[in-house]
């Protein structure tokens, strides 16, 4: 059971987040200031850390600093209020390893939360393999079971993204922002258009679906059952 | 004593500096001007005598007396003196009671005192006389009463006197008038200024159309009051405009969630309603969201974080990512790049900016239409254009379309928050480029991109 140690002084916030996790199976311990938060990474091992961005007495930021400094690797993840395209590069530059913007919804702290805890598959691999797909990383091709697929520069990415991230919850944000790269967040349905397309080529009719949509939450790939 | 706020002026100060330079002025002229009057009288005068005394000396000596009486009887003005005096210096003849000590022989004219006598009596005088000692022995003396040169610098200091002193007078009272009058004006300005900082932003500072310095400083004042006032507003009606468009959103929230709870008999109808207040709370938030990005890049002066970035591949990438979505809307969609421009700025903020026009263009072109998005060179300047099929905007919108929340009533019915075309200003007035907004049939929009270098 993964353990989460969530650095949040706002108590409500806090109390639904643990609750949220704990219903999805993780251990979770709570600490509402940065210097019993500082405390607990060290002494608790923790698998994973959600930090807020401010917090009375100390920054968030200063509580990754010196655990860094102290070579404390756990993966964190950074709440902030703040929002600014800065903060966040800061925030990523300061040790964070990903960056979640208040209010959030539930879903997409988890999904990112998942994303850390789970390494993406070893990035020296040529050949991604999730069930009957097959992706040849040299020569740019996919292929489900023998048939060729045939796909587009931006299909073959998001492909590789899913691929690496299998059986995780995707959200739009996410995929917008690992796979394009952008901050920003469209106004259009785009991702779900791009997932369309992927998804038309990926899962023919006679076919059991790998690409999951979850409904108001993202996407998910996975090995057919 | 304190001495009245006037005189501390900077203005009277200079106006009595002005004024002591000014009677110097006068002083020296008048001066200079007697000096060379009195020079020039007292040469003539000398120039006279010489001669005279000379013509008298070449006389044949039985003449000298007749000549000397002839001399003293026509002076009506008994200015003349003229006397013979024997080799011994005694009086022979003339109106000089005797010979006059100072006086050099045979020398130039010079200034000495002598007594005149004649049926008046005797009178001391200071005159001009020259001294001649003739063939026979006797000395001639022939002198003339110089008092008029005093009667002229008698004058000379009355003029002075009427001159000068109502002059002095005229700039004394200019410059009181003139520093009261600066006085006043500061004072009035000041007052105004006390408004403008106690909120009455409408004020302004006062001018008198004379069009002096004074009056040019107020124009600028004014001019950076306006457009402080024009930034106020704006800043205001933002706020009321977020106040709107906030409150719309929220309203139908917590009407939802009030009937909702009163009414839902089922657990899925209460989420129904959960899932529809959610909507509308994530609306609200992408309305904050959006508008602290426009905030934050309307305030960003981060200019040293922009880099090289190449233009085609920003636009290529655009067209990328809404090329899916222009097709599932039966919309043609032709993506070209005639430049490999790189540009200084932000890649992150111009591809937004792109993909917000293209964003627009496709939302608001009906299917079948057509939305090209191309980079062109137009007169030496690198052109991002986006020309759609679509609705096209109003002559009379064209200038309100970017502001914040600004929606056409023929994109009512689309889907979008109203600040699209304000972050793409934003980004646009950031990196120092232009944007224009036209409607030819369907819409056209431009951003006019400085060039760097190719």
């Amino acid at each position: 059971m993964a353990r989460v140690l969530l650095i949040e002084d706002d108590r409500e916030t806090a109390t639904e987040v643990m609750a949220e996790l704990v219903d999805r199976g993780f251990e979770v311990d709570w600490a509402a200031t940065g210097i019993e938060g500082l405390d607990k990474a060290r002494s608790g091992e923790p698998n994973v850390m959600i930090v807020d961005r401010l917090l009375p007495g100390m920054d968030g930021l200063t509580i990754i600093e010196a655990l860094r400094k102290g070579d404390v690797r756990t993966p964190v993840l950074v709440l902030s209020a703040l929002g600014a395209i800065d903060d966040r590069v800061r925030g990523l530059r300061m040790g964070g390893d990903d960056y979640l913007t208040k209010p959030f919804a539930i879903v997409e702290l988890v999904a990112r939360i998942e994303a850390l805890l789970r390494r993406p598959l070893d990035s020296r691999e040529t050949t991604l393999r999730v069930g009957p797909l097959e992706l040849d990383l040299l020569t740019r091709t996919a292929k489900r079971a023998d048939r060729p697929i045939d796909l587009l520069p931006r299909e073959f990415r998001l492909l590789e993204y899913m691929m690496r991230r299998k059986d995780q919850l995707l959200t739009r944000a996410m995929l917008f922002e690992e796979v394009w790269n952008y901050k920003f967040v469209p106004q259009t349905n785009l991702v779900d258009v791009h997932m369309g397309r992927l998804r038309h080529k990926v899962d023919k009719p006679n076919e059991l679906p790998m690409i999951h949509n979850v409904r108001g939450a993202g996407f998910i790939l996975r090995a057919p059952a | 004593m304190r001495l009245p706020d006037f005189i501390r002026t900077t203005t009277f100060r200079w106006t009595l500096v002005v004024s002591g330079a000014f009677a110097l002025c006068i002083l020296l002229m008048f001066g200079f001007v007697y000096w060379q009057t009195a020079a020039y009288m007292t040469g003539r005068v000398d120039s006279t005598l010489a001669r005279d005394a000379d013509a008298i000396a070449r006389d044949a000596p039985e003449h000298w007396q007749e000549t000397i009486d002839e001399r003293l009887r026509q002076d009506p003005r008994r200015i003349r003196l003229a006397g013979l005096f024997g080799v011994d210096g005694a009086r022979i003849i003339g109106n000089l009671e005797g010979l006059p000590d100072q006086l050099v022989v045979d020398s130039a004219p010079q200034t000495v005192s002598v007594v005149r006598i004649d049926n008046r009596g005797h009178e001391a005088q200071t005159v001009r006389a020259v001294a001649r000692r003739l063939r026979t022995g006797e000395i001639l003396v022939l002198g003339r009463n110089v008092d008029e040169l005093s009667e002229i610098a008698t004058i000379v200091e009355r003029a002075l006197v009427m001159g000068l002193v109502p002059a002095l007078g005229l700039g004394l009272i200019a410059g009181v008038f003139l520093s009261l009058r600066a006085q006043n004006r500061v004072e009035a300005v000041n007052r105004r200024v006390r408004r403008i900082v106690a909120g009455e932003l409408r004020e302004r500072l006062p001018t008198q159309g004379l069009n002096d310095p004074f009056d040019q400083l107020a124009v600028i004042v004014n001019g950076m009051l306006d457009e402080i006032e024009t930034l106020i507003h704006g800043i205001a009606g933002v706020g009321d405009d977020i106040a709107h468009e906030l409150r719309t959103p929220l309203t139908r929230v917590r009407v939802g969630l009030e009937r909702g709870r009163a009414n839902a008999q089922t657990l899925q109808e209460l989420q129904t309603v959960a899932d529809q207040a959610i909507g509308g709370l994530d609306q609200s938030l992408a309305i904050i969201t959006a508008l602290l990005r426009i905030a934050e890049i309307e305030q960003s002066r981060r200019l040293e974080g922009f880099s090289d970035v190449a233009l085609a591949d920003v636009v290529r990438e655009v067209g990328d990512l809404y090329e899916p979505i222009a097709e599932d809307k039966h919309i043609a969609f032709k993506v070209a790049t005639e430049s490999e421009t790189t540009v200084r700025g932000d890649r992150d903020l111009l591809f937004e900016a792109v993909a917000n026009l293209v964003d627009n263009a496709v939302k608001f072109t009906p299917e079948g239409g057509s939305v090209e998005l191309t980079l062109i060179r137009l007169a030496g300047e690198t052109v991002v254009r986006v020309r759609d099929s679509g609705p096209g905007i109003g002559a009379g919108e064209r200038d309100i379309i970017a502001r914040r929340f600004y929606r056409s009533d023929k994109s009512r019915h689309t889907s979008g928050l109203g600040l699209g075309l304000s972050l793409v200003t934003a980004i646009v007035k950031l990196h120092g480029f232009r944007f224009a907004i036209s409607s030819g049939p369907g819409c056209v929009a431009e951003i006019f991109c400085a060039r760097t270098h190719s």
